[in-house]
């Protein structure tokens, strides 16, 4: 990705930026063809394999199979291949890979009509019977046949090794193909299938989508794997870790809080905080106040410190006949008691928030009902994309605050973080964020409390102040929650320094839509092909300003161009396009 | 296959049989065979006769046999069910070796252990640090369990 790239990208961020309030829906989709993620189905997966098998064939001169061998062996990262090749030479990058090529070496049966012997059957076997390997080994048909298919179910199709000890070459599939299909077509076509799906399986920039049940397609980022995508088939997931979009938790918080909350173990700390076994029944007793003797339904009294059975006599301070000192019991208790407690405030409030969505979700129809009632009146002005656009806004605000309240668990919790911070830049921070967080908060709020109004019986020029109030709001969350996140992502997450947390960056527009893959004949023609789509892309630009969008903006600055491990640069290059932006946004438009 | 294969590497060992090992089925059944090894007179283990066990799996030789150690060894790649560590015998097995093959492998690796990819953990840390140590216990050992 070049430097003009990377401005006419950022130009582009700034335009749609503007337009923010009055965005909508149908927009949004038209962004998604210029974004770099794709969908890749059966169909598109053979194509999509072809373009990178055919980069490495042209780059190296070698036969398919063998970019493929090679391919396959480096991930299907071809600049990693290519960095190999640089630095170890072809020929061991061949050899590591399992690449022999023997130089026309004659099979030894083309030569003689001689039974030769096979070493694996021990067996003569006439010469038209045998296959000779690009390594040059030679063994009967059968034995082949039988060794490939035994791999084969085994899942090993992918790399299918010489039979002779000590052979690292990977077997050429045409001879796989063509031998176990005399025997065994169905396993043929599984390890052609295996050989497909490597495309997928092998490769970190694709994933499968994780829909259930499984649309079968697979998604394909070419940029930063810290990103949130939506397959064609409506799933929306994180891309790193293919869970449901969860930022800004990060991966591990996320995996960590869906664990907490389908664990029953919450429910049996607090059992351990509140109740104590009955010496007689084993029920769970909860004390309700009182002295430390207490007595179960059944009639067993016992001492709640320890929980051993005792006589009735006591005092305040004792117990007729007891005596004991296990308070370190009690500080468990007490410990688990908080942990619990703070568990549930965040909880409840991520829990929330989810609820409020689902119940906004609801609101769409019904604002949709109103804005046709008020279409159908004779006001000047007809345009009511800023009631949709901010319920869009209101919907992907709801999830960012939702997910902010796992993410504060952890962040300011014990589980993770413990040793990266003072108890004191702990509080620090934890302020910090949760006055973004409150702010954010009471701005949703506001917007869905606005979002509710029963404009279909207003007069125009209450609508009018209405539209003002909605789309002021619509850009102060927006803008809200952007800050929230390089609050997050800079002050944060970047400072630590025993644990690596990345979040996918925020989107405004929401979760990007992976568009289909186009398929091409063959390589150049794809180049020719990506190039007129650029032109496109300009000419758009030129014209109908609206119709651009952000979402292939954060591209040329996530493509390698800085190193992963070190996000920052990424992050400042993503403010920068924005910040010039927000003085204009807070106009009425 | 796998039987007439077996069959071949049998009539082999009979025919040509290495000098520090020999094996054969154990009854009737020729996927179930016993070995003995010679422990290597450069060895700590010389002087002793272990036995081994080998069954060999159904898609024999296109998967590997499963050995086993009868005779208890101290030994950094064998552990005290005789199990033994070797890479031929898992992922590194080639149709295009022969229990004869194995067999002297296991022989190299009597006289030479691996410690960096040890089975028991505790014998390769004397092995490597107190190696004196190691041959003491591996003789006492054969003595005790190979000998007679």
């Amino acid at each position: 990705m070049d430097d003009e790239e990377y401005l006419s990208s950022a130009e582009e961020e700034e335009d749609c930026e503007a337009l923010d309030g009055i965005e909508s829906e149908d927009q949004r989709c038209t962004s998604t063809s210029l974004s770099s993620t794709k969908v890749i189905t059966r169909e598109s997966l053979l194509a999509a394999q072809q373009e990178d098998l055919r980069k490495v064939m042209d780059l190296l001169t070698v036969r398919e199979q063998h970019a493929r061998t090679l391919l396959i062996y480096h991930r299907w990262d071809i600049d990693r291949l290519l960095a190999a090749f640089v630095e170890k030479g072809k020929e061991r990058l061949f050899s590591e890979a399992g690449v022999t090529i023997v130089e026309c070496r004659n099979s030894p049966s083309s030569w003689s009509s001689s039974p030769v012997m096979c070493q694996i059957c021990m067996e003569e076997v006439q010469p038209n019977l045998v296959t000779t390997m690009d390594c040059g080994h030679c063994f009967c048909n059968d034995c082949w046949t039988e060794h490939f298919i035994i791999k084969i179910n085994d899942g090993q199709s992918k790399r299918v090794r010489c039979m002779a000890h000590k052979c690292n070459a990977i077997c050429d599939e045409d001879v796989v193909r063509k031998l176990v299909g005399r025997k065994h077509p169905d396993i043929a076509d599984r390890f052609e299938r295996f050989l497909l799906e490597s495309y997928i399986e092998d490769n970190k920039k694709v994933k499968w989508c994780p829909s259930v049940p499984h649309c079968g397609n697979a998604i394909r980022v070419d940029g930063d794997a810290y990103c949130e995508v939506e397959c064609t088939c409506g799933k929306q997931f994180c891309f790193n870790c293919s869970l449901e979009a969860h930022s800004p938790c990060s991966c591990r918080m996320w995996d960590l809080w869906v664990k907490k909350c389908e664990d029953e173990s919450e429910t049996v700390n607090w059992m351990s905080a509140n109740t104590k076994p009955c010496p007689k029944c084993h029920k769970p007793v909860e004390k309700n106040g009182g002295c430390n003797l207490v007595s179960c339904l059944c009639g067993q009294p016992f001492c709640w410190l320890c929980g051993g059975a005792t006589g009735r006599e006591h005092t305040w301070s004792s117990i007729a006949g007891h005596s004991c000192g296990r308070y370190k019991e009690e500080d468990k208790a007490k410990r688990a008691e908080t942990d619990l407690y703070r568990y549930m405030h965040y909880y409840n409030r991520f829990k929330g928030h989810m609820d409020s969505l689902k119940l906004e979700t609801k609101l769409r129809a019904s604002i949709q009902e109103k804005v046709s009632i008020v279409e159908s009146m004779n006001f000047a002005n007809k345009d009511y994309s800023w009631v949709i656009n901010g319920l869009y806004r209101l919907f992907r605000s709801r999830r960012v605050l939702s997910y902010s309240y796992p993410f504060a668990f952890y962040m300011f919790g014990d589980d993770l973080f413990n040793d990266d911070m003072t108890e004191k830049t702990r509080e620090m921070k934890k302020n910090l964020f949760e006055d973004q967080q409150q702010q954010l908060e009471s701005h949703v709020e506001k917007l869905s409390g606005l979002l509710e109004e029963k404009f279909d019986e207003f007069t125009e020029e209450k609508i009018m102040e209405l539209r003002m109030h909605v789309i002021n709001f619509s850009v102060t969350v927006d803008r809200l929650c952007f800050k929230m996140y390089e609050c997050i992502e800079n002050d944060l997450l970047a400072p630590l320094q025993h644990a690596i947390h990345n979040i996918a960056p925020y989107k405004s527009k929401g979760i990007e839509k992976a568009s289909e893959l186009p398929i091409f004949q063959d390589t150049s023609a794809s180049l020719k092909s990506t190039k007129t789509h650029r032109t496109d892309r300009s000419l758009l630009q030129a014209s109908t300003t609206n119709e651009k969008r952000e979402s292939d903006s954060s591209q040329p600055s996530s493509s390698g161009q800085f190193p992963a491990s070190s996000p920052s640069p990424r992050k400042r290059a993503r403010k920068d396009g924005r910040r010039d932006t927000l003085i204009d946004l807070n106009l009425p438009a | 296959m796998a039987s007439k294969r077996i069959q071949k590497e049998l009539q082999d060992l009979q025919r040509d049989p290495p000098t520090s090992c020999s094996a054969g089925p154990v009854g009737e059944d020729l996927f179930h065979w016993q070995a003995t090894i010679m422990g290597p007179s450069d060895s700590p283990y010389s002087g002793g006769v272990f036995f081994v066990m080998i069954h060999f799996p159904p898609d024999y030789p296109f998967k590997p046999p499963k050995v086993n150690f009868q005779t208890r060894v101290y030994h950094p790649n064998i552990n005290s069910n005789g199990s033994i560590c070797l890479d031929i015998l898992k992922e590194q097995w080639s149709p295009a070796l022969t229990i004869s093959k194995v067999l002297l492998s296991i022989c190299s690796l009597l006289t030479d252990p691996n410690p960096d990819d040890p089975l028991v953990p505790e014998i390769a840390h004397i092995y490597k640090n107190q190696r004196s140590r190691y041959e003491e216990t591996a003789r006492a050992w054969t003595q005790k369990y190979a000998m007679g």
